[in-house]
């Protein structure tokens, strides 16, 4: 039971992080239907550019006190803030030309985007894994048997207000409503004056700055980056994304704790080799049985 | 190993790569001049440990030009950089070792670096019947059972590959040695289920239960994996001794040490191969602690080195780097089966076959790094191992263990 536990505890603060980048998935694939395989390296970016604006505020050891708050707010919102601002350039000029052409075209062309984003991480900070500086504090919270870490909770966190916000935003403003306009008839809503161009950049902003976020929380979480580690959260965070049902906001947060659930489980049960079999295998159950995911049918909102 | 690192580098490194091959290549074509090919990675990720290796050759090769060569032969290093694009590729150490054998000086071949190059290498070499020694080519399949057969399937019955390393079978024993006489008994194996990693771990589990150690759990890890909280969450629950873990620190061992002290496994010990020397490079602080072996002596311990030690220094204004006493060895097997042969041929220049029949030959041949012997595989007869450990963030020597056949 204790261990059970323990498991489950590793899981859901995994999950929170794929949820974060699943989310980003999700809404662009609601607005535009593309499914944008450049993501999981926007959120590798993230966490570049974070531990670039660490170096230039010369952090290097745990932080206290004011340069605590001060420092991680900067790197948060600034790696929020270049993520956000790069998927927009993404989408500005590698999709939106593609947007009328066949649907295989801006799929292939978001596959493209993503190796040039490798290659540019590489170019910039080399092949090797990068050590992140511990700069936050991680006081463990003993419950019982138990052991939690305050930057699991605070993951998991970030994970779930990221979701009200967003969930907010899209039903109770204007940006909103004309997201899920755009989102439902794109025709239509620019015949009606949604301004359909600067809706679909917004779209990608928001999704381009939870990649930034998602980043930064998984570099401080892992204390270390690669350039390569958005392929594979890439791939677990599309899972997430369709398992809950894509184009659904809380049902990428769902499928992002489940995945990471079940990661975890798999590997404490299975061995470490079976974790990624588990999860795709599971894709492939719920693309042949529930197409739509788990939330997909009764859609209370698409973006 | 060593798969990747700073592309920063690389253009110096290309930079001074293209400058030697420059010098090297002047002043050739001489009817007396012999040449060893040297191919290694050296530029991006094994650059430093690549022109390190290069130098221990250069430094052999221009001893073997103070002392002299018979018939009045010069001997000229001649290299190759077998890295593209910062790592190094198979592909190029084919079409670098396939120069080589299109220059009819090149009489004997040092290198490469990696193991998965001399794979791709040694059908050529063999072929051509060019001697071929490699500092530091550690996978068992280079030189024993079907692989290293179906590799000299050009050429049956002639071997042309030789190191002064020894392999990846003999440096998990000598782990589970060491692990024992740590006074770890309770291991648990973590492997990253590629080639060089699970042969590592299999051979380490192996050798250690039949030393008396138990084996708590064996577990591979997918590639790409992030997140090992799961997986240490249950080998906590093992409470073991040592983690031994068969891989590089890039396909996990670094991540896997920093996360050992999230799940409260800081104060265990954490162990490995010749693939996680720079663990500390991703697990900073948190790397102090790990234990791993090298494939080869510490030739600054070594008593026969202490010459070479300081000549080295003298020379580059620079600590030897890991294999730079081996490519040294490799380079004085070499010098020493041309000048065996060159007096056999009459004082002529001899053929490849000659300088070959010499390198197998090679019997106490006295380097920095002790005698060197090879049976009839291509492997040295007396392989020394050594244990380092990491202290802030360095490495620090601790033992070295001596496997005769």
């Amino acid at each position: 039971m204790h261990e059970f536990l323990a498991q489950l505890i590793n899981g859901v603060s995994l999950g929170g992080i794929y949820a974060l980048v699943a989310i980003g998935y999700t809404m662009v694939y609601g607005i535009v239907e593309l499914i944008n395989f450049a993501h999981g390296d926007v959120y590798t970016l993230g966490s570049f550019i974070a531990l670039a604006i660490f170096g230039a505020l010369g952090v290097s050891g745990e932080l206290h006190g004011v340069p605590l708050v001060v420092d991680v707010t900067l790197t948060l919102v600034g790696a929020a803030v270049c993520c956000g601002l790069i998927g927009m350039m993404i989408e500005r000029l590698a999709y939106r030309r593609l947007r009328n052409a066949p649907r295989l075209a801006p799929l292939i062309t978001a596959i493209g985007v993503s190796f040039i984003l490798e290659n540019v991480m590489q170019a910039w900070k080399g092949a090797a894994p990068l050590p992140f500086p511990a700069a936050v504090p991680n006081p463990q919270l003993t419950l019982g048997p138990l052991q939690i870490t305050t930057q699991q909770l605070v993951v998991v966190g970030l994970a779930i207000v990221s979701m009200i916000a967003l969930h907010l935003f899209v039903n109770r403003t204007r940006t909103g409503r004309a997201m899920r306009a755009v989102a439902q008839d794109r025709q239509a809503a620019s015949l009606m004056g949604v301004n359909v161009d600067a809706t679909i950049a917004i779209t990608f902003l928001v999704a381009g700055m939870l990649a930034g976020t998602a980043g930064f929380v998984s570099g401080v979480y892992y204390q270390s980056t690669w350039f390569l580690n958005g392929f594979g959260a890439g791939l677990k965070a599309f899972t997430a994304a369709v398992l809950g049902g894509i184009g659904n906001l809380p049902g990428a947060m769902l499928g992002g704790f489940l995945i990471g659930i079940i990661e975890s489980f798999a590997t404490w049960k299975l061995g470490g080799q079976w974790s990624n079999v588990t999860v795709f295998a599971i894709l492939i159950l719920v693309l042949v049985f529930r197409p739509s995911g788990l939330l997909g049918e009764q859609v209370p909102e698409k973006v | 190993m060593r798969f990747f690192r700073s592309l920063a580098c690389v253009a110096a490194a290309f930079v001074c790569a293209a400058s030697m091959a420059a010098c090297s290549s002047s002043g050739s074509g001489s009817a007396n001049v012999i040449k060893l090919g040297v191919d290694l990675p050296l530029s991006g990720a094994d650059a430093s440990v690549g022109r390190s290796t290069l130098n221990g050759v250069l430094l052999a090769a221009d001893e073997a030009n103070k002392k002299g060569l018979p018939g009045g032969f010069t001997l000229q290093v001649t290299q190759l950089d077998d890295a593209v694009q910062g790592i190094h590729s198979p592909q190029q150490g084919v079409a670098n070792v396939k120069t080589f054998v299109a220059d009819p000086s090149v009489l004997a071949v040092i290198g490469p670096y990696n193991s998965n190059v001399a794979a791709a290498e040694i059908p050529v070499t063999n072929a051509a019947g060019l001697a071929q020694i490699s500092p530091s080519a550690v996978s068992d399949g280079l030189t024993l059972g079907d692989d290293a057969s179906a590799l000299r399937r050009a050429n049956p019955s002639q071997n042309a590959f030789f190191r002064v390393c020894t392999t990846d079978s003999r440096q998990g024993a000598a782990a589970a040695t060491f692990a024992l006489q740590r006074g770890f008994k309770k291991a648990y194996i973590i492997d990253d289920n590629e080639t060089y990693g699970l042969d590592l771990a299999n051979v380490f589990e192996t050798n250690f239960q039949r030393a008396g150690g138990t084996v708590l759990g064996h577990d591979h890890i997918a590639k790409n994996t992030q997140d090992f909280k799961s997986l240490l969450t249950k080998v906590a629950g093992t409470n073991p001794d040592v983690i031994f873990y068969g891989g590089t620190t890039s396909t996990g061992a670094g991540l896997i040490r920093q996360q050992m002290f999230d799940v409260g496994m800081g104060h265990v010990a954490f162990m490995g191969g010749d693939g996680i020397p720079d663990i500390a490079t991703v697990a900073g602080p948190r790397a102090d602690g790990t234990f791993y072996t090298v494939a080869a002596p510490n030739a600054e311990k070594l008593p026969s080195a202490q010459a070479f030690v300081k000549a080295y220094a003298a020379k580059y204004n620079e600590p030897i780097g890991p294999y730079s006493a081996n490519a040294y060895a490799a380079a004085q097997v070499a010098v020493a089966a041309i000048a065996h042969a060159i007096v056999l041929n009459g004082n002529k220049i001899p053929s490849r076959a000659q300088v070959l029949a010499q390198v197998a030959k090679t019997s106490n041949v006295q380097t920095p790094i002790g005698a060197i012997s090879f049976d009839a595989n291509g492997d040295v007869k007396e392989p020394v191992l050594s244990l380092y450990t990491v202290q802030n963030g360095k490495p620090s020597f601790i033992d070295q263990l001596n496997l005769k056949e």
